[in-house]
């Protein structure tokens, strides 16, 4: 065996993943951080501003909807989606027939594409020819435009995203409740203790590094809501629904304001990398994932 | 657990409420795609159809270029799941396998990359793809035309790169046991054989696991091939979809079909491989 040859060996093995997450990830990171401080249109070479584009961000009404619709959007679905998740994982380690029907159903879903949950729901929710509106004129309630009111376009894009995300919030959870051994139950049942104080002296406590990993990465998802959006309202009506990435979307690929949009990314990054610390910091390296 | 029989009841009312609630959707969307145009129009409130129309399928399959948006779909996605995985386990071998000068920090700036979402790399990305040297019009120093942007290469290379795939698969070797090196160290193997004869048939499980996170990854992707493509060639049925949408605003029994067919591949992949969906969606989450 040829030793010079098998040193260089580990150096070809890495290189094209290398290769690719420096020009595709961590230099298009620094890129984006310097051109946040820049004018950009893609016509000229950028022009140093220095901070003017965030100084604009911190005034811009429509940004600022962005970021209270994209906090509306977390609120309203990360912890609902994870009640919901933790009450089915709950219910699903209860020795049940069709268990495994039931689990595969509930994140039936989350496995589809954006796009057709999207279409799913346009026609779901179509003001005139949608079951939803039809079944509430049945009850004698008067249907809306949901997705074209301003008052609730918001709100069916978040009933939307628990609807999709809840599976994922079971799987997870499920996957942390049956990590928990046997015979600690076992044990409690001897003391005499009831399914519910199971699960609160239990579950719950050895859940909790899963509940905040879950709740992490739920948050981070969040930040990132785009494509329902887009499809759903288009941000619209008048702003309404509007989420940071969609007006990333539009400053960069619409208006080609690059430098203008690339610090509303860089906002973006900023609070996703303060999330992950926060994780790191609360000592939740052990997720029980393995 | 040993339930009550009250609790068993209660159980299985609750979860068979959110499971309605989960699928009644898409069931809906199944009979409404079942539905003929004339029953649609008069608007009639039941759920399930008159007459079925399976021939709105063949319908709504002609009414856009389908085969095309299903090419576009089926060639980026093979080439980025095979390409993603040979290179994964490529990086995740040497990093847990082998011990090189710059390993540990290599790795650690890749782990970085967990943190970053690709919806902030999106404008950065978008400007290396554009300039690409001597592709799509551009010169040598990567201006004057559009370089990868609307090709197949803007939906492919960006997706063989990933930390995540890189330190799964460092994880999943790493747990292999030594004497496997040690064997083939003694026959006088170099690592090059080492992977390719040893570790590379024993990786079944991480392919499986990491191959369904990027099929779904690729296969649902929305964002990438709205920003890097605009030409309706390069369409993918993500994209087709949504602009099949724009111009049959009315026809909802033929957007379903649509939709239902877009999802097929999807649907069939989950109910083959409902495992390693499971596991990637758990691992899925690292990445956020």
């Amino acid at each position: 065996m040829n030793k010079g040859w098998n040193r260089i060996v580990p150096y070809l093995l890495i290189a094209p993943s290398m290769l690719l997450f420096l020009v595709f990830v961590l230099i298009p990171v620094i890129r984006i951080i310097y051109l946040s401080f820049t004018d950009y249109t893609m016509l000229q070479p950028p022009v140093w501003t220095g901070g003017a584009n965030y100084m604009k961000l911190a005034h811009d009404p429509v940004f600022g909807r962005a970021v209270a619709n994209t906090a509306w959007y977390w609120l309203g679905t990360v912890l609902p989606s994870m009640v919901i998740g933790l009450v089915l994982a709950a219910l699903l380690t209860v020795r049940l027939k069709g268990l495994a029907a039931f689990r595969a159903l509930i994140y039936l879903p989350g496995v589809l594409s954006s796009v057709a949950v999207a279409m799913t729901w346009l026609w779901l929710l179509d003001p005139l020819k949608g079951p939803v509106n039809r079944v509430l004129s049945l009850l004698g309630i008067a249907g809306k435009n949901w997705l074209q009111s301003p008052d609730t376009s918001l709100g069916s894009v978040i009933v939307i995203g628990v609807w999709t995300g809840m599976g994922f919030a079971m799987i997870v959870l499920l996957g942390g409740i049956q990590s928990i051994p046997d015979s600690l139950y076992e044990a409690a049942a001897l003391d005499g203790a009831s399914g519910i104080s199971q699960f609160t002296r239990i579950t719950l406590p050895l859940l909790q590094p899963i509940l905040l990993f879950l709740f992490i990465v739920s948050t981070i998802r969040s930040f990132q809501v785009f494509d329902l959006v887009y499809i759903l309202t288009g941000g619209g009506p008048a702003n309404s629904s509007t989420t940071i990435v969609t007006q990333i979307v539009g400053a960069s690929f619409q208006d080609y304001r690059m430098g203008y949009a690339s610090a509303m990314a860089v906002v973006l990054l900023a609070a996703t990398m303060a999330i992950t610390l926060l994780q790191y910091k609360l000592g939740s390296r052990n997720t029980g994932m393995e | 657990m040993n339930p009550t029989r009250t609790e068993r009841l209660t159980a299985y009312l609750i979860l068979l409420l959110v499971t309605v609630l989960a699928i009644l959707p898409l069931l809906m969307t199944f009979f409404t795609s079942m539905k003929g145009d004339e029953e649609f129009a008069a608007g009639a409130a039941r759920l399930l159809p008159d007459a079925w129309h399976p021939s709105n399928y063949l319908r709504a399959l002609q009414m856009a270029e389908w085969g095309l948006f299903f090419k576009n779909s089926i060639l980026v996605t093979a080439s980025a799941v095979i390409g993603s995985l040979v290179f994964n386990a490529m990086a995740g071998f040497a990093f847990a396998r082998i011990r090189f000068k710059g390993g540990s920090v290599l790795f650690l700036l890749l782990l970085i990359g967990l943190m970053i979402p690709a919806q902030v790399t999106v404008i950065p990305q978008f400007l290396v793809l554009k300039s690409i040297p001597l592709f799509g019009g551009n010169d040598l120093f990567g201006h004057g035309g559009n370089g990868w942007l609307d090709s197949y290469y803007a939906l492919i290379v960006p997706e063989l790169s990933g930390a995540f795939g890189v330190f799964m698969a460092r994880q999943f070797y790493l747990q292999m046991p030594r004497g496997l090196d040690e064997a083939a160290y003694i026959d006088g193997a170099g690592y090059a054989r080492l992977f390719v004869l040893i570790y590379l048939p024993l990786s079944g499980p991480l392919m499986a696991t990491l191959g369904i996170f990027k099929f779904v990854g690729v296969w649902n992707d929305f964002f990438h091939p709205l920003i890097y493509t605009n030409s309706p060639s390069m369409r993918t049925i993500q994209l087709g979809l949504q602009v099949f949408r724009g111009e049959n605003q009315v026809q909802y029994n033929l957007l379903m079909a649509a939709t239902l067919l877009v999802s097929v591949p999807i649907l069939v992949m989950f109910l083959l491989f409902q495992k390693q969906f499971i596991r990637s969606a758990i691992s899925s989450s690292v990445k956020g």
